[in-house]
This record gives structure tokens, sequence and C-alpha cells, in this order.
């Protein structure tokens, strides 16, 4: 069928924490601005009505079922085979899609980088600098933390011209005791989080719901949703269920049209002076291979063949053990500590760099699995539960991966319902990843010992979970022959076509890449509004 | 009435006097020559809530300005800073008393009764000296002119209101009853008199003068409830321990028996949380005593309602309905209020999440606060205690929600409409506005029609502020 | 519906829990002994679940839902409860042992204690795409823990409630 036209200045693709913080800024500038995404909307009160009703609590994707028009990866009960897996390592990532993307579901830790992460090809002879430093940065890192309603403490190696909008979040005891009982050997710090330590925004401060991941009931916690409902309100037009399944260019390259499915198949036609692709680090680069022509048979932004490529994430494996002491994990948030000195060091010439995460998550369920699996039964069961849900603790390691262009995103053979080639995977954990775990391991000792510590379990050995920070498949970089955009995340290749995401950071380094991405997307704002003469936007407005 | 000592305990307000006595826009020392008196008076004009209508959201205080949105046009409250051009920098003292206890101007123009002044005229003379002294001398000069009140014939009669004092304002300042004590005297003037609690929580008659056969009895403000809070053990609150009553007046809350909402978080956010113990536990000891009025629908205090309990079993193991209109009220409350209030309506362990058993705004037969919490939230300044749901929950299932709620855990003679859900989401009953002009002109001099929608109408805009 | 089992009304054709015990497993849960039951089979869950839970009440509403899923989930499941009463009645298998009896003895009741565990502590009937949740707040393993524990969702209580050390 002919398809119907739309048109705006701007189209944004993705309504993520991202794209829509992007909308959000474009539309407060005065410009038109449409976006378009996959999935449907969902309210709040949907998701935490099916995570108390999921027989899979532990798999933070159950109150997110994939549309069947726009699915994402599922893996349980069984996997959906949506992401297919090239091997050798298993890649598998997590995400959403639908209005406000994945961080529906995070820890809503928003870190900064620490200055040396631009720059560790210069510094360690590894992996690339970035385009820019961290100077260059930081306002952007200030903005995205007033618009978001961040928190931390002020000693995590990341130096900052304002203060946090909002104090530390408070600490729970577990997280106490840990930081008391670690002291001098580490310093355990507060985590920086999109969580309110206040009232901030018209939204609460956090009721220690311990659930943050898969969903924070009361919005205590920034994210995507949120961030879509404010470019809303500030003039953007979203579209959910729109499907984006090709870009088009003109003679000169330059991007003309989106082109999107709604769930019955009837394509539609947006046109636009300038694009963003904000639809994740996957389905970004999938939708420019998708969208080949005959002039850029490789597909879009694709002449340095680096789309999909130098895909990275933090892996992580872990130490659980037994305290000497009760401290009831599963009060407060699920996230709220870590020990920081092994980010950065000169190590990083060796061996992956990492911050140590203590994790807050109830012990209950798990231990009432293993329980189960032993066969433990009668008066036993109760004691053994509490037990290890008063003792329990787990320390693991966020390890920093290298860019490697075998690490890559492509097309697979075969097609999603909407006839459409799902995108695969092709990764594997490298030494200095593998490295960066040994030398963790003797941290984990240290601290298990320093807690009284029994009843040792390390994660399997060679097995390394994974924390769906999903970066570098749109890398940025100054030369067009090894990067996909420039330090503004505009394609070398399309003059009015832009990224924002995770996809575009040329390293992870060892934090969470939300905030990272949040704050070069603002940067690229800052830039789109100052070249094209639209009224860039004046001071970040504080939320407070 | 003597001054209190007492205020000066009050950091704040002693924080507050330096600061804007170095900032040096206010009168300099050598114009004030008692900085005892303009404290004391600053202390009266917070239990006086001045500051609810003259302080603009984000402006400078008293500075007017304040739009007070009413069917028949916007009623602008003036600067009552001591400007000479734009304030009341030129009023003496006996004009500035005619002004706050008879809604005379300096100028001879009568005040619409948006101006308290019918409660006020209780206040004695020698607080009308010590506010007059902080008006005078602890609030920052401000020349700005705010707009004129401009509202249409008849109402821009301001003489009309001659009449309406004449058969309603009672001139005399408080007189002390000498067979009760001075606590028992002070709570009564306060109450009454310059926190004028009255205004909202008596009823009116048909002319919208308070009714003095059921002073603190309970009215409605718009689409909020301004409770009975006479001495009656069912329909008021004589159920309540002064302590209580203290707590709930001092903090908004009172573990296990209410929480305040809407306007009252207002009125303590601005006025009541600043009063000091002894002042509270004075209202308190009056309130204990105000003549019972009681609603024989009333069979026990409001907050000995209810016990936990839970309908996890019809909503456990069986699927989320695609249409959220359908969701029951078992499920509403699992998806929406549970979080905080958890499973059984019990509240954290510590209280602070409030049980929704023994709760007064579900122990209530009359279910316009609890429609209004739920859509609104509640608020306390700066904290969203509780978020409202006006953006996420249709009438249909604030009506679903609401009726599960008071089965459950509440007084089930109350029920919700949606309908009502519907009224209250639009700022309250509008209809009867009509009905009332009507009655009025038909029946009424017509100068006396002029106070009569201007009070309803404040007391409206009292309940849509949030 | 009663909150406990101890007070549930009389129906006609029941009988008594007691009526289907050893002395041995009758000194197990001494309190159910009293407890009416529909049907022998139903009997034999409620037996079989006040060993494994090891709680001195079990909430009647939630054993029947419980045991009408499991019924749903697998029409043998009442049949292979009712043995494996059976089993221990005879064999006065201690509850602790009983798993590992049955795994070392590749019993085919081996799955049956696993799906009542899982049924009681987790809340959870049935596996993989069939899985439902029919217990969450009131699964055991959150009841065990609700002096100390909300389950996660819940609010723990207003901010910083959580510094405190739990008592």
């Amino acid at each position: 069928m002919m398809p119907d036209v739309t048109a705006a200045d701007f189209v944004v693709i993705g309504s993520g924490i991202i794209g829509s913080t992007v909308a959000r800024r474009l539309a407060e500038a005065g410009a038109s601005v449409l976006i378009l995404e996959a999935g449907p909307r969902v309210t709040r009160g949907e998701v935490v009505a099916r995570f108390r009703n999921s027989p899979r609590r532990s798999d933070w994707m159950s109150p997110y079922p994939p549309a069947p028009w726009a699915p994402h990866p599922i893996y349980q009960p069984e996997s959906n085979n949506y992401l297919l897996q090239a091997g050798p390592y298993p890649y598998e990532a997590e995400y959403i899609r639908q209005v406000g993307g994945t961080t529906w579901h995070w820890a809503a830790h928003a870190w900064r980088n620490v200055p040396n992460d631009f720059k560790i090809k210069s510094l360690y002879g590894v992996g690339v600098d970035w385009p820019f430093g961290y100077d260059d940065l930081e306002p952007f890192y200030q903005e995205a933390e007033e618009l978001m309603g961040v928190s931390g403490a002020p000693n995590t190696g990341s130096p900052r011209k304002k203060p946090f909008p909002m104090e530390p979040v408070a600490e729970p005891y577990a997280m106490r005791r840990i930081r008391e009982r670690l002291v001098p050997a580490y310093e355990v710090v507060t985590n920086t989080t999109a969580r309110n330590s206040r009232t901030y925004d018209g939204r609460p401060a956090c009721c220690g719901n311990n659930s943050c991941q898969p969903i924070c009931p009361i919005d205590a916690q920034y994210h995507g949703g949120l961030a879509a409902q404010a470019a809303e309100q500030a003039g953007a037009r979203l579209i959910a269920d729109a499907n984006v399944y090709k870009l088009e260019h003109d003679e000169r390259g330059r991007i003309s049209a989106a082109l999107y499915y709604d769930p019955d198949k009837n394509s539609h036609r947006v046109t636009g002076k300038t694009f963003v692709v904000a639809a994740n680090g996957i389905e970004s680069p999938r939708l420019l291979l998708l969208s080949a022509s005959d002039k850029f048979p490789r597909g879009l932004a694709n002449s340095s063949d680096m789309v999909g490529r130098n895909l990275m994430d933090h892996p992580s494996t872990s130490l659980t053990f037994d305290a000497d002491e009760d401290l009831w994990l599963g009060r407060g948030p699920q996230s709220p500590s870590s020990i920081g000195i092994m980010r950065d060091g000169a190590f990083r010439a060796e061996h992956a760099p990492y911050r140590l995460d203590f994790t807050n998550i109830s012990r209950v369920d798990g231990t009432t699995r293993a329980l189960i699996a032993e066969g433990v039964y009668g008066d036993e069961f109760a004691q053994r539960l509490r037990h290890s849900a008063a003792r329990e603790l787990n320390v693991k390691n966020v390890l920093e991966v290298l860019p490697d262009p075998n690490h890559r995103i492509t097309l697979s053979e075969q097609k999603d319902a909407m006839g459409i080639p799902k995108p695969q995977t092709h990764y594997s954990i490298g030494d200095y990843t593998r490295k960066g775990h040994e030398r963790s391991q003797r941290d984990f000792r240290r601290i298990a010992e320093l807690m009284g510590g029994s009843n040792l379990r390390f994660s399997k050995e060679g097995d390394f979970a994974n924390n769906q920070h999903i970066c570098g498949t749109l890398s940025m970089g100054d030369d067009p022959k090894s990067s996909v955009c420039d330090q503004w995340a505009r394609a070398h290749d399309h003059e009015n076509l832009y990224f924002a995401g995770t996809g575009v950071l040329p390293t992870c380094g060892t934090c969470n890449s939300t905030e990272n991405g949040v704050a070069v997307a603002l940067r690229t704002v800052h830039h789109i509004l100052g070249e094209q003469g639209v009224r860039p936007v004046s001071a970040p407005p504080g939320q407070g | 009435m003597p001054s209190n000592p007492s205020t000066w305990r009050f950091p704040i307000l002693i924080i507050v006097l330096v600061v804007t006595a170095l900032a040096g826009e206010v009168a300099s020392a050598a114009d004030n020559p008692d900085a005892a008196l303009v404290e004391q008076g600053r202390y009266l004009a917070i239990a006086g809530d001045c500051a609810a209508c003259h302080t603009a959201p984000g402006g400078k205080p008293m500075a007017g300005g304040v739009a007070i949105a009413t069917p028949i046009g916007s009623i602008i409250s003036t600067n009552i800073t001591p400007s000479k051009t734009s304030g009341i920098g030129n009023y003496s003292l006996e004009e500035f008393s005619a002004a706050l206890r008879r809604g005379v101007r300096a100028d001879g123009q009568r005040l619409y009764p948006a101006m308290p002044y019918t409660s006020y005229a209780k206040i004695t003379d020698a607080d009308v000296k010590a506010l007059y002294a902080y008006f005078m001398h602890g609030v920052e000069t401000v020349d700005h002119k705010p707009p004129e009140t401009r509202l249409p014939f008849p109402f821009n009669i301001r003489l009309a209101m001659m009449a309406w004092n004449w058969l309603f304002l009672d001139t005399r300042p408080y007189a002390p009853d000498p067979a009760k004590d001075a606590e028992w005297n002070r709570g009564a003037y306060l109450t009454i008199g310059l926190a004028h609690c009255d205004d909202c929580h008596t009823p009116r008659n048909i002319l919208m003068a308070e009714q003095n056969s059921r002073l603190l009895g309970g009215a409605e403000l718009g689409a909020w409830f301004a409770p009975n809070i006479t001495s009656d053990a069912d329909s008021g609150i004589g159920a309540w321990s002064v302590d209580n009553l203290v707590r709930y007046m001092r903090d908004g809350h009172a573990s296990g028996v209410a929480q305040a909402a809407g306007p009252m978080a207002e009125a303590i956010d601005n006025s009541l949380r600043y009063l000091t113990e002894e002042d509270l536990r004075a209202i308190a000891v009056y309130l204990k005593t105000v003549p019972a009025v009681h609603d024989s629908a009333d069979t026990k205090p409001p907050f000995a309602w209810g016990t936990a309990g839970d309908a996890l079993s019809t909503i456990r193991g069986v699927a989320v309905p695609a249409d959220r209109d359908q969701w029951s009220g078992a499920r509403l409350y699992d998806a929406y209020c549970a979080t905080c209030h958890q499973a059984q309506g019990q509240g954290s362990f510590d209280g602070g999440l409030p049980s929704l058993f023994h709760n007064t705004t579900l122990g209530r037969a009359n279910t316009s606060n609890l429609v209004m919490a739920i859509l609104d939230g509640v608020h306390r300044q700066p904290d969203v205690d509780m978020p409202g749901f006006a953006n996420e929950l249709s009438d249909r299932q604030v009506a679903t929600l609401s009726s599960y709620l008071i089965q459950r855990f509440g007084n089930p003679s109350g029920s919700v409409t949606v309908d009502q859900v519907k009224t209250a989401r639009a700022g309250g009953p509008s209809g009867n506005w009509l009905v009332l002009a009507a009655r009025l002109v038909i029946g009424i001099v017509v100068l006396i029609l002029v106070a009569v929608p201007i009070i309803a109408l404040i007391r409206r805009r009292r309940s849509v502020s949030v | 519906m009663p909150d406990n089992v101890l007070d549930a009304p009389a129906v006609t054709r029941r009988c008594l829990l007691a009526s289907l015990l050893t002395a041995y497993t009758a000194s197990l849960i001494p309190w159910a002994l009293a407890q009416p039951v529909d049907n022998a089979d139903q009997g034999a869950f409620l037996a079989i679940s006040a060993i494994l839970a090891g709680r001195q009440s079990l909430n009647a509403q939630q054993a029947k839902r419980l045991y009408d899923a499991l019924k749903a989930d697998d029409e043998g499941f009442p049949k292979m409860a009712r043995e494996l009463l059976a089993l221990i009645n005879d064999r006065k298998i201690a509850p602790l042992e009983l798993q590992q009896v049955l795994d070392g003895e590749k019993s085919p009741l081996a799955g049956v204690p696993r799906k009542i565990a899982t049924a009681w502590f987790l809340g959870i009937v049935g596996a993989g795409a069939k899985a439902r949740c029919l217990a969450y707040e009131t699964a055991l393993n959150a009841i065990i823990v609700s002096d100390v524990l909300k389950p996660p969702t819940y609010a723990y209580g207003v901010y910083g409630s959580w510094t405190a050390k739990p008592t």
C-alpha cells in the first residue's frame, strides 16, 4: 500500500532515556520533533502487577513481555531466539523495546567516567582515546545529573564543578557494616545513582522497595518512561508501535526518510531535516545495516565497516559468602555501594580495571531455590533461610572490555515476525578482561576475610555475567576510517544523521554506560542547536 | 493578649528576623523601637496564615498578587508590605485595625470576604498592635502594586458588603470566658479568631455565613471536605487524644489516626507547624470542648474502622487484564497502593507509611478526601509524601479502587462513584453555584448578593491549590 | 474463607487428617491432626505440605489453591502425593532425608516433594512456560522473614528507615 507521510525537523528513532532526552531538549528549543518507538506504551502499574505475578522473579525481563511486532531478546523460560548467538562466547543482551526503553529496569547507576577513561590509548597503550576529554563533557554530565536527579558521594574519582543535585542516598545498614569493616584496606563509597534521596522534580524519595530492577514502583529513580513523558510535555510527538525498518537517503547521501511498520505491518514514511538514531547499541546498528542501498551497499554510515563492531559491555564475576554477623540484605535500594580503587591505574596497560560492587538484593528467593534444590525440608528450612538471608553477601567486579572489531552485531539470516532480519552477535571475553578478573579474585578473598566470611562460593570459572551496558557499536572518533561518527555523534558519511545512545561511546570504562550516553547526547544536542542556529538551550534547568 | 515568650524559642523565626534585618531593606532599628513587639506580630501573622493569600509562590513575602480564581472573576490579593505607594505603609494603627477586623480599607472601600475579617474581628487590641508593628517594621517593603481586582457588576459594588457585614459581622474582640482556664481561652481565641479554623470547618447557611449552631461541624471545601472537628466522639475529634491533635497539627500526621492532605496540609505547612507546643495544645484542649455536632450515621470514630486483610487470592496466578479499566479493586490496589501501604494495608514497620485501616481518610462516610488523596496525593512542603495518581488512573479506576479500599479497610457505608471522581478531578461541585445564585437573585437584597459567592468561592479556591 | 486450617468449617464426607497418618507422621505434624480434609487426595497433599513446610499452621485457602493448581498442572499429582505419603508413613523417612532417599532410589516420586516445596515456599506451580505464581506475599519464604524484610517491590519504610540495624 502507499505509505502515508509525516514530517518533522527532527526525527528521533527510539524513545529510551537518551533518545527522549535529546527529543526533549530539541523540542524545548522550539524545533518540531517526532519520536518513533518500535514498542508499545506501558504503565508502571502494569509492570508492578506483572512482576508480583511472575513465576520468574529473578528474571528481570519477565515483567516486560516483548511485543510480537517489535520483539526484544528474552531467555527465560527459554530463549525466543531473537538475538542470535554466533559465538564464541554468548552475548545475551537484555533490553526493552517499549516507550521509555531499557531503563525501566536498571540499578539507576549514573556514574561519570574517571578522567583517564578518555585517553587509555595515550596513557596505557590499550583501546582508543575518545575524541574529547573529561573536561569537555563535564558540563553535560552536570546537565544530565540535574535532569535525571542524581545523587552520590563526592569521593569517586570524577571531579565536578558543581555539587550533586542531591545528597547521597541513605546507606543501608549492611553497607555501613561492610564499609566499617573494610577500613582501612578499602574505601567503600555510596554509588552515584539517579535515585532520589529527597523529593525531586515532583517524584518521591526512595522507600527501599529493593526492586530497582525490574521496576521502581514509586518512580523514586529516574527512567526513560519519565524522559519520554518530559519530551512529550516539551512538545515532541511520540508515535508508539512504530517499528522503523529502513532509512532512506537522497543522491547526496542525506537521510530523507524513515520507514516504519505499525503492528499490522502497514508501512509508514516519515520525512525530516535531521535524523537521530537512538535505538540502543544493538537496534541502531541493525537499522543502519538494514538500510543498505545501491549507493551504500554495506549499510548506512558504514564506509568504515565499523557499524556494529567494537561491541563492549561489562562482564562480571563474583564471590558469594556468608559474613560472621547478621546484615540482612534487601533493606533499601538494590545497589548502594562500591569500591572504586581499581577503576584506574598504571595496571591498565596489563589488565582490565574494575569497579567492585556490593549487591543489596534480598537473598530470600535465591536461597529458597537453593534449599529446595538441596532437598532441605521441615524445621530446618526456615532456620537455613533466615541464616542465609541475614548473612549472605555478594561482591562482583565490573570489568572493562576493550574495543575489538571482531566483537560485533550483524544481521542474521533469520527474520523476525515482521520479516526483518534479526540481529546476531559475535562476542568473546578477551585476555585483558580475563586478567582483570584474575586480579580481582585477590580483592574478593580479602573482602571475605575482612567480613569474617565462610562458605565462599566463587562464580564458575570461565563464566562471565553480563551487565547490559551495550557500547561501541557506533563508535565516535576523529578518523572516518576507524569510527562511525564524529565527536558530535554525527555520521561521518551522512550530513544529517546523528546517533544518540551508548553505542557511540568508544570505550566502556568501569561504570554503567547510561550517564555517559546521556551526557554525550546532550553535548550532541548543544552542537546541533548551535550549528543549526536554533537558540541553544540555556543553563540546564535545575529541577529541584 | 500578653506577648508570647515561647515565640523566641523558634529558631526559624529568629533566623528569618536576623536575615531580613540584615537585608537592609527592612525598616531600620531606629524606626523600630520594640523588636519584641515586631517579633510577636510576626508569630501572630503566621498563626493567622496571612502569607497563604498575600505571598505568591516564589514571590516576596506579603507582596500580594495571588489570583484567586472564581467563576465570577479573579480576586487578587493586595500588597500588604509597608510600601507607601503600593502597600499599607500609610496606614495608621486604626486604619490597619479596621481593615483587619472590619473589612474596611483606609480609603473606605469594603474588602471582599476573601479576607477572613469575620474571624479576625476577634483579635484583641494588643495583638492588632503587634501585627501592626510587624507589618510596618518586620516586612520587607515591596513597591509593586498587583493588578486591581475587577469583578463584573454587581459584584464590583464593594459597598454591598456593608449589608452583609451588618447581618453577620460580630465586631467584638474575643472576651475570655472566666469560667474556663487560660489555656482553654487561648485555644478558643486561636481557633475561632486568629487561626480562623472555623472559616473552613464550619458549614455555611444560604447566605454563606457560618452556622453558629454547627460551629466546626464540617463542611465541603470544593473537592475536599473539611471534617467535623467538634468534640463528638464518632463524628468529630472527641476520640482523639490531645497529644494526637497536637501531633497532627505540628507534623501533619498522627500515627494510627490520620494524615493531613490538601488544604489542611497547606494550613499546617504555612502556619500550624510554626506554632508553639503550648498554642497547639491550647487549640486541642479547646476543640475537645466544642459542642458536639453528631451525625447519626457515624457509629464509631473514623479511625476505628477496618482491619488488615487482602484479596491476593483473586489476583495471584491470574493474568493481568489488558484493559486497565477492567482491573478489579484488588488488582489496582496491588499495582498502585500496596507498594507503600503493604499487602494487607498494614503500612510500614514503623508506621511512617501509614496503615489504611484505622485511618480517618477511609473511615469517614464522606469520601471526598479519599478520592482527592488518590488524585492529588499528599504533599507536605517540600516533600511528596504520597504521589497523586490523577495522570495514571482513570475515573473508573479511581472509583473501583476507592470502593475496594472502603470495603476492605474503611467504613463500608461510604461509596465512590465514577461521577464523583469526575467532579472531584474537575475541582469539586460547580453546578450548585447556579442554583445558589438563582435563589439569591430572587429572594435576597441585591447588595447582599455580592458577599455570598465570594466567600463560597474562596472556600472553593482553597481546595484546588495543591 | 478461614485463615487457619484449624478453624476450617465442617463439610460433608470430610475426614480428619489424622485418619491418613501413622503414628510416625502424626508425630511430625501434631498441630494438623484435627484438620478436616475434603478427601484422601487433598489430605495426602496437606500432610506432606505440613511435613515439608515445618510450620505450625498452614493457610487453608492457600492450601486449596496450591492443590488445585498442582492438580491442574499434572493430573497424576494427587495419586503421586498419596503414594508419597504412604511411603513416608511406611518407612518413617525424616523430612530432611526425604529428598536424598528418593533421589538415591531414583524414585518416580522424587519430583513430588520439590513441587510441593516450590508451591509453598516460592508460591510457584508448574515449570517453564506453564509456571504460575499463585502466592508471592504469602509464600512461606516471605512469611519466614517477614519480621525483618518486605518482599521486593514493597516499601521497606520511609526514606532512610533501612539505615537502622535490623532487630
